[in-house]
Formats: structure tokens, C-alpha cells, sequence
């Protein structure tokens, strides 16, 4: 008898450290995956991570999953906090004069507080409308911080790429709005 | 009941100052229990514009009344649970604070087995049957020989 509960809890024990191991395995296997960043850095072009948030101007959620096949989109990831956000925002609301019938501009506020994100929004004058990602949960799926982070996605719901050096935006701008 | 009382007192001198902690806590205490969202440290130790951002907006909380659980609630409700410091009382949260304990108990009880198995297999081997008189005599002799 005795011998027998021994033999159980030894196997027992055996039992959780592997399974710990093969959790943490695991977990640094797949991690949070490498997100969008990394795989347009290894010359791939993955499906737009879909997401359904909050919209900041209260009128309900936005599916990033709707827009696919319908229009393609830029994706500004920004928070009130984030300084050269304000360059970049301003930057897609005039480009948005242009662009703005053949591609939606859609904002992912980050990491903030809504009250503080809309009065930004109001005092830089963006107008494109914006989600509200607090937890981060959403930018992680992108590529994490730093912000602000832009990516352009085509009509078929993969990501051509992000905006690194300012040319990038007029070109990327022409290639998903001729897709 | 005796060893009991200095505990018990402990609790009653500190409940006062949970509930003035509570309802009316500082930011300081509040910057220690509130994590900086993009540094992954909590707000005391951070001067990041994210950080200072909820630092203004807990200090606005504090002077219109909020309590703790007041303030902390609005900011999980906007960052998520993920903006504590500490895990939250109630849900998967609660596997944080009780597997310590778990497993506290779990090694002494690990311990207090292998004592008590240890203290067992010290205990004195009981004596085998008597010698018969013919070999004691014997051993004696063998003895007086050896030692004379």
C-alpha cells in the first residue's frame, strides 16, 4: 500500500514537471506569435489579424474583418501620450483627402485612456475614426511598441507592408488603392 | 487563546488604516500598485508619457473623492486587469495568490512525512530472543580472552 502511494505521488510529481516543461515549451515556441511586423520584416505578407473593438466616438465596434474583399486600409496604431503619433496622424488625415473614397483610414488607439484619446483627436483635427485597444492586446498581434506603428493592408485582406521611412506612405497608398 | 491575541490585536490596529487607505488612498500607494502599460514596471518607477498621463489622472481621481477600488476599477476598465500590479482577488487571478500557499503546504507536508519516516527508521531494532546459557558462556569466555 505504502509502496504503491509512493509510486503515485513520484508519478504525480514526474507528471507536473513535465507538463510545466511542455508548457513552457510551448509558450516560448509560440509566444504571442511573431506578429505582423516581423513577418513583413521576413518578406512575407500575412492576413490582417482580424479584431472587433470599441469605436472612441461611441458609435458601437468595428470589425476589421468587414472590410475584407470590400476596401483596402490603413492602419494607424496611436495613443494621446505618443508625440510623433501627432506628425503621422496628420500626415494620413491629408492623405485621407486623397485617398479616402478607395481606402478606409482607421485609427487603433492604444494603451490609453479613451476621454484623453478623443480630445487629442479633436486638438491635432483627425477625423478618421479610431478603436479603442486599451489593453494593447490588439498592437501586441501587430508588432508591440514602439508607436506609432502604420500598416496598409489590400482589398484582399493582406498586409503589404509598413510605413518605415515617409516615402513609404505615398507608395504603399497607390499599391493598396489599386488593388 | 493566548497566542491568538497578539494576532488579533494586529488586525484590529490595522483595519483602520486599510479602510483610510481605501477611501481615501494617496497617489503615492496608488503608484506602487498600478503598473506603467508600456514599461512593464509600475508607475513609480516610470516617467514614460504613458505613465505620467495615469499618474494625472489618478491624482484628478483622488482630489474628486474616488476611492481605491473606485480608481482601480476605471483604469482595469480602460487598460484592462493587466494594469495591476497584483492579480485581481477573483477569477484565474485567484491562482496566483493560493498556489504559493499550495505549495507551501504541499512541502510541509512533503517535510513532516519524511520526518516523521526518518524518525521511524531510528527507532532501536527490538532484541532478538535470549542467548542460550551454553554460548553466553562462551562469548564470556572469549571475551575474558580477548581482554586478558
Amino acid at each position: 500500500m505504502a509502496r504503491s502511494a509512493r509510486l503515485a505521488a513520484q508519478g504525480l510529481a514526474i507528471g507536473l514537471v513535465v507538463g510545466l516543461l511542455t508548457l513552457l515549451v510551448w509558450r516560448v515556441a509560440n509566444g504571442n506569435g511573431k506578429g505582423v511586423a516581423q513577418a513583413l520584416a521576413d518578406g512575407e505578407h500575412p492576413t490582417a489579424p482580424a479584431f472587433d473593438l470599441s469605436r472612441l466616438d461611441g458609435r458601437g465596434r468595428f470589425d476589421l474583418a468587414s472590410l475584407r474583399g470590400k476596401k483596402p486600409i490603413v492602419l494607424d496604431f496611436w495613443a494621446s501620450w505618443c508625440v510623433p503619433c501627432i506628425h503621422e496622424s496628420r500626415r494620413l488625415e491629408a492623405a485621407r483627402k486623397e485617398y479616402g473614397n478607395r481606402v478606409a483610414f482607421i485609427g487603433v488607439d492604444t494603451k490609453d485612456f479613451s476621454g484623453d484619446a478623443r480630445e487629442w483627436q479633436k486638438k491635432h483635427g483627425i477625423t478618421y475614426p479610431s478603436v479603442h485597444d486599451g489593453s494593447g492586446s490588439v498592437l501586441t498581434k501587430w508588432g508591440g511598441l514602439p508607436i506609432p506603428r502604420i500598416f496598409f493592408v489590400a482589398r484582399s485582406g493582406k498586409v503589404v507592408g509598413e510605413l518605415i521611412v515617409e516615402e513609404d506612405l505615398p507608395r504603399y497608398l497607390r499599391e493598396i488603392a489599386a488593388s | 487563546m493566548k497566542r491568538l491575541f497578539p494576532i488579533v490585536l494586529v488586525a484590529l490596529l490595522l483595519a483602520p488604516v486599510a479602510r483610510a487607505s481605501e477611501r481615501h488612498p494617496t497617489l503615492a500607494e496608488l503608484e506602487g500598485e498600478v503598473m506603467c502599460p508600456v514599461c512593464e514596471t509600475t508607475l513609480d518607477l516610470s516617467n514614460s508619457p504613458a505613465a505620467q498621463q495615469i499618474k494625472r489622472l489618478i491624482a484628478t481621481r483622488i482630489a474628486a473623492g474616488d476611492t481605491k477600488t473606485q480608481i482601480k476599477d476605471r483604469l482595469v476598465a480602460e487598460y484592462g486587469s493587466a494594469i495591476l500590479a497584483a492579480p485581481p482577488h477573483k477569477g484565474f487571478g485567484l491562482v496566483a495568490w493560493w498556489l504559493p500557499v499550495a505549495g507551501i503546504v504541499a512541502a510541509a507536508v512533503a517535510l513532516g512525512l519524511g520526518a516523521w519516516r526518518w524518525a521511524r527508521a531510528r527507532e532501536p531494532v527490538p532484541a532478538g530472543p535470549p542467548l542460550d546459557s551454553a554460548l553466553e558462556r562462551r562469548v564470556d569466555d572469549e571475551l575474558r580472552r580477548f581482554e586478558g
